[in-house]
């Protein structure tokens, strides 16, 4: 069987989804917690603004997953390249969600 | 013995979620060896860990809503505020990664990883990710649930001075 070294449009497209979404969820956590009216605009949709932020990290994935796809804009990148910006987004959400509540 | 809803909930949310990391756990190690007879299970076990995810956030996210504000008064009022300022705050922000990683998975395992090196790396990579962060989600609920205790114990010992 001859050995292939790319990802399809879809594989690609879900990766980079997936890197964005982790980090705009890192970034939403942050900036509820430093701006009230910010928590009480996502707690005003859902009810809770935990609620609000999982469905929008879900709307997120799906449809930046589906765009990307469409649009082949992660095929430009290397396999290893997308491996690495996705380990790299949740190695900075981790740290960044642990250090960001231990210091305010 | 009483269980009630919200018991079940607590460790269905539990038990889903180390099911999950336990899945993911198996699409790490049936890919390392990836080849055409192994490819179906892979695609199973990463199914069966976006499910089991997706299940362990139906049932905490219920549990959270409805069930933790009780608990979270009881924390914040004992000896380890820092099991929800830290832990619990972390926990529930970075689940939310936890569970689009693990929704990923079934369609990075589409891939030929027999012959595609890469992309059994990029599996590899999103499995592991899945199992150590679900991992460190496990274990701050641990201490979550010990900041609870720590404040009961505190009370019970201050009523039978």
């Amino acid at each position: 069987m001859k050995d292939s070294e790319g990802l399809t449009a879809t594989t690609s497209g879900f990766v980079l989804a997936t890197a964005v979404t982790v980090l705009v969820n890192t970034a939403l956590a942050c900036v509820k917690d430093a701006y009230a009216p910010l928590k009480v605009a996502m707690r005003s949709v859902t009810g809770h603004d935990w609620t609000t932020q999982g469905l929008l990290d879900l709307a997120l994935f799906v449809g930046l997953g589906l765009i990307f796809t469409k649009t082949r804009i992660a095929e430009q990148m290397s396999p290893s390249r997308l491996t690495s910006a996705l380990i790299g987004a949740v190695v900075v959400a981790g740290l960044g969600l642990a250090l960001w509540f231990a210091f305010t | 013995m009483r269980i009630t809803g919200g018991d079940l909930l607590l460790l269905s949310h539990a038990a889903f979620g180390i099911t999950g990391c336990l899945a993911a756990l198996w699409v790490f190690v049936e890919a390392l060896g990836a080849r055409p007879a192994n490819l179906h299970r892979i695609r199973t076990a990463s199914l069966v860990a976006a499910i089991a995810i997706g299940a362990a956030w139906i049932c905490g996210g219920y549990w959270y809503l409805h069930f933790y504000p009780a608990e979270k008064a009881l924390i914040l009022g004992g000896p380890w505020p820092l099991a929800h300022n830290l832990f619990m705050e972390t926990k529930e922000h970075l689940f939310l990664a936890t569970a689009m990683l693990a929704f990923l998975l079934p369609i990075v395992a589409r891939e030929r990883l027999d012959s595609n090196s890469p992309a059994r790396k990029l599996v590899l990579s999103v499995a592991a990710l899945v199992v150590v962060t679900g991992l460190a989600i496990e274990g701050a609920g641990a201490v979550i649930d010990h900041g609870v205790k720590v404040a009961l114990l505190r009370s019970a010992a201050k009523e039978s001075r």
